[in-house]
């Protein structure tokens, strides 16, 4: 099997100068995007629909341009790796991309099964494979769905057993192109839950999300994006406080806003918000000085 | 149809459906052949008879009757037809022999497709040399049917709420109410279609060629047990019909 | 306007999805109708245009009973935009697409291409009539679904989770457009999980969980029930969750708030009064 040994040197993820246009489109996707993720991050990508968010995702795992075909220009390295001279199979160990639509990621009719999909397509050891699964069944809590068809299941529960399925070929990078865009707010808190825990634990993740207010204080950088362009890129607190933000019509957390209004009316808080909790507290900070 | 039930998989835990598909498999197919061999009312009577237990057996009897029942039109219609326009003596009496066969064939058939779950089935398919994309096809088949049942109905609302009218009209202008109907059913599938292909691509499949199975079926001793009693079972059968001399009572026919 | 007396429904008898559901829209009114996936939202609105029909109950649109009418004309009145276009553009154009439901609807021609370009034009699609749907993007799609059903100037106009996949401008766009629509006296109606929309949005809110409505009523008193909140799968929205926090620490500060202005002129008050 196709084997590259990983270099630590190098950054896990690297655009360089990466363009692409879709087959039959007008203008390109991506312009010219450079970016370098390290491990550990945990990263929100966010923009006005039709940004290159999903494209920017496609490239990363390999399905932009192996899968959707295109011009092309620049390279991106995962793991070490030239995506274009790898395939999205050789590259699933190294990426892991789960989709907006929970529905479509579920092709088989058990959740034993769903996670043992990849392993097995990577001809992984059967007995390997079986500890994969028991291992994300218990970590994503999906013992009780075990014998449930898919349709049986809720959008929250199908999108649990499809990052189980994702991470159960063990990537080094997580990237989840808008996975709770078709949840109640309640499964979507959970799995923006789980992506944290995750990313705790030392797992790289690159999200895109318009639901700002409920990630943002996850996130340890930002990245803004606008008719395929990096247009923005750093840390959540000066990304959100920024004018670009509110230029481009993102959903700036409430309290971020609240944050800058009051910085309009000369009053000053020690540090941009990015919660409720964290507002208050500034405020009490504030009250006492 | 609700009679199809008794053709569709039902989770349970059981003695038959712990028997490995292929030996289930031999053993249907060697069953619905005895069903075949006899058009007597007395021998399909005694298989039935040994089939219902199976069917208990496989804790499926109350969805069984109930497919039954919903078959039961059918089978009166076959019985009535039968005996007025069939040209043998005893019309009656063959007639109601031709519809035990038909619930004995349906019976061994169900005890496969009762007790196989699809994943089983396309397991079974892969052992027996069948490449895997195929195998795979149909039991994503399995998994995408309810979901595209779910999606036609939701057209079949948005273009009723247009006023296209589904149920009224002459033929011509019910297939012209097709049309809204099909195109989107058509385009949502494709963009699925295209949604799934790069979900699976993600996830490595066709990537190697070597692909592993998490779980293979082993044919266990029970199974070798099950495949030799219904091949013992099927070629007795044979050897009686059509070697010895049937006594008088195998042959009994309904007074006519 | 809409007037149901409990309605009962259940799927081919084997999942109930209403359990006795009463209450009146008025004309003009502007509501959401929140609750967790399953609580029977959809089934709810497809009563109002006769795509359902309720077991037991009854259902009276514009004054009338609605069994009495085709869903064709309850369509005229009620109109109802979908989740996903995509379940109902078919033709090769835009402008086709539009004139489609209003032909079967009984419009004529004329009027039909009348209604057609002035709806393009209040959803700022002008220069789309010749384009096929099948080219458009998703939100710009969503925009078509929209103006096929604007386009017949229902009284009354349901829209099932509109804010789905949407980036926070397409959100204030749609809430603006839905605005204008109200102030000129069509009745809007959402079915939503987004609750911040709701807040900002609809003065009026009903609640329903299991088949049932739980609260119906000013959208701050139902949704500053944390039991409604719960029983629709709902989480607090940041501004409520800081007047909240706020007001732990400073109980004079309301815990009622739900203006992004309230929650700012909480905290002036609390600064400049030290």
């Amino acid at each position: 099997m196709f084997q590259l040994g990983r270099n630590d040197l190098l950054p896990l993820i690297e655009f360089a100068d990466f363009s692409f246009k879709y087959l039959g489109a007008d203008s390109l996707a991506l312009r010219k995007v450079s970016l370098t993720v390290e491990e550990d991050e945990y990263i929100v990508v966010t923009g006005p629909s039709g940004c290159g968010k999903t494209t920017l995702c496609r490239a990363i795992n390999g399905l932009v341009p192996h899968f959707h075909r295109g011009y092309i220009a620049g390279n991106v390295y995962v793991d070490g790796i030239n995506t274009r001279e790898s395939t999205v199979a050789q590259l699933a160990p190294h990426a892991g991309l789960v989709f907006q639509n929970p529905t479509n990621q579920l092709v088989t009719l058990n959740v034993e099964k769903e996670i043992a999909f990849g392993p097995e397509n990577l001809g992984v050891e059967p007995s390997e494979i079986r500890r994969r699964v028991e291992h994300f069944i218990d970590l994503l809590e999906l013992e009780s769905l075990r014998e449930k068809h898919p349709h049986e299941m809720s959008g929250g529960e199908q999108q649990r057993v499809a990052m189980a399925a994702t991470l159960a070929l063990q990537p080094r990078v997580l990237v989840a192109d808008e996975p709770t865009s078709n949840l109640d707010p309640k499964s979507a808190e959970k799995i923006l839950g789980i992506l944290a825990e995750f990313n705790r634990k030392g797992m790289t993740i690159v999200l895109v999300e318009h639901r700002l207010d409920l990630i943002a204080k996850d996130a340890s950088r930002v990245i803004l994006m606008d008719n395929g362009q990096i247009v923005a890129d750093g840390n959540p607190r000066e990304m959100l406080s920024s004018s670009v933000c509110a230029e481009l019509g993102i959903g700036i957390p409430k309290a971020t806003q609240i944050y800058m209004k009051l910085e309009k009316r000369g009053l000053k808080l020690g540090r941009v918000p990015l919660t409720g909790e964290e507002l208050s507290d500034l405020v009490e900070e504030a009250s006492c000085s | 149809m609700s009679f199809l039930e008794v053709f569709q998989y039902t989770r349970q835990d059981s003695p038959i459906h712990n028997i490995d598909p292929r030996a289930k498999l031999v053993m249907s197919i060697a069953f619905a052949i005895i069903s075949l061999t006899f058009i007597n009312i007395v021998p399909l009577l005694i298989f039935f008879l040994f089939l219902v237990p199976l069917i208990i057996a496989a804790r499926s009897l109350r969805r069984w009757s109930r497919s039954m029942k919903g078959l039961s039109f059918l089978l009166l219609f076959i019985m009535v037809f039968n005996t007025l326009f069939s040209t043998v003596p005893n019309p009656f009496s063959h007639s109601i022999a031709l519809t035990l066969r038909l619930i004995c064939l349906m019976t061994s058939f169900s005890l496969f497709f009762l007790t196989v779950h699809p994943d089983e089935l396309s397991q079974a398919l892969i052992q027996m040399r069948v490449k895997f994309e195929f195998a795979f096809a149909m039991s994503m088949a399995m998994r995408y049917v309810p979901t595209l049942g779910q999606e036609a109905y939701a057209i079949m609302d948005a273009q009723r709420a247009r006023g296209v009218e589904l149920d009224k009209g002459s033929l011509l202008s019910r297939i012209r109410g097709i049309i809204p109907i099909i195109v989107p059913l058509i385009i949502v599938s494709i963009r699925r279609a295209l949604s799934i292909a790069e979900s699976m691509e993600s996830r490595g499949f066709g990537g190697s060629e070597n692909r592993t199975y998490m779980e293979q079926l082993r044919f266990r001793c029970r199974d070798w047990g099950v495949l030799a009693a219904s091949v013992l079972l099927l070629l007795l059968i044979l050897y009686l019909r059509f070697f010895v001399p049937l006594p008088d009572w195998v042959l009994w026919e309904l007074p006519y | 306007m809409i007037i149901m007396e409990d309605v009962h429904f259940s799927y081919e008898g084997l999942y109930t999805a209403l359990r006795g559901v009463s209450f009146q829209i008025n004309q003009g009114d502007r509501l959401a109708i929140m609750g967790a996936n399953g609580a029977g939202k959809t089934t709810l609105i497809k009563h109002m245009n006769g795509l359902l029909r309720p077991m037991r109950g009854r259902v009276f649109v514009d004054g009338g009973n609605a069994s009495s009418k085709s869903v064709a004309e309850l369509s005229r009145i009620v109109g109802l935009v979908w989740q996903n276009p995509d379940h109902q553009l078919f033709l090769d154009t835009v402008e086709k697409e539009i004139i489609f439901g209003l032909r079967n609807l009984g419009f004529s021609q004329e009027d039909a291409q009348q209604r057609c370009d002035r709806t393009l034009s209040k959803l700022s699609l002008e220069g789309f009539g010749e384009r096929s749907p099948f080219s458009l993007s998703g939100g710009e799609r969503k925009r078509v679904a929209l103006a096929s059903v604007l386009a017949i100037e229902p009284l009354v106009l349901a829209l099932d989770e509109p804010t789905i996949g949407q980036d926070a401008r397409q959100k204030e766009l749609l809430a603006d457009l839905l605005k204008e629509l109200n102030e000129k006296g069509c009745t809007v109606i959402v079915v939503t999980h987004d609750i911040e929309f709701v807040v900002e949005h609809f003065p009026r809110t009903i609640a329903m969980a299991d088949g049932k409505i739980v609260a119906d009523g000013p959208t701050r008193s139902v949704l500053s029930n944390q039991q409604v909140l719960d029983l629709c799968s709902l989480t607090i929205p940041q501004l409520t969750q800081t007047a909240r926090a706020l007001h732990r620490t400073f109980p004079t500060a309301s815990e009622r708030c739900f203006l992004l202005s309230e929650v700012e002129d909480a905290i002036v008050e609390i600064l400049e009064g030290q």
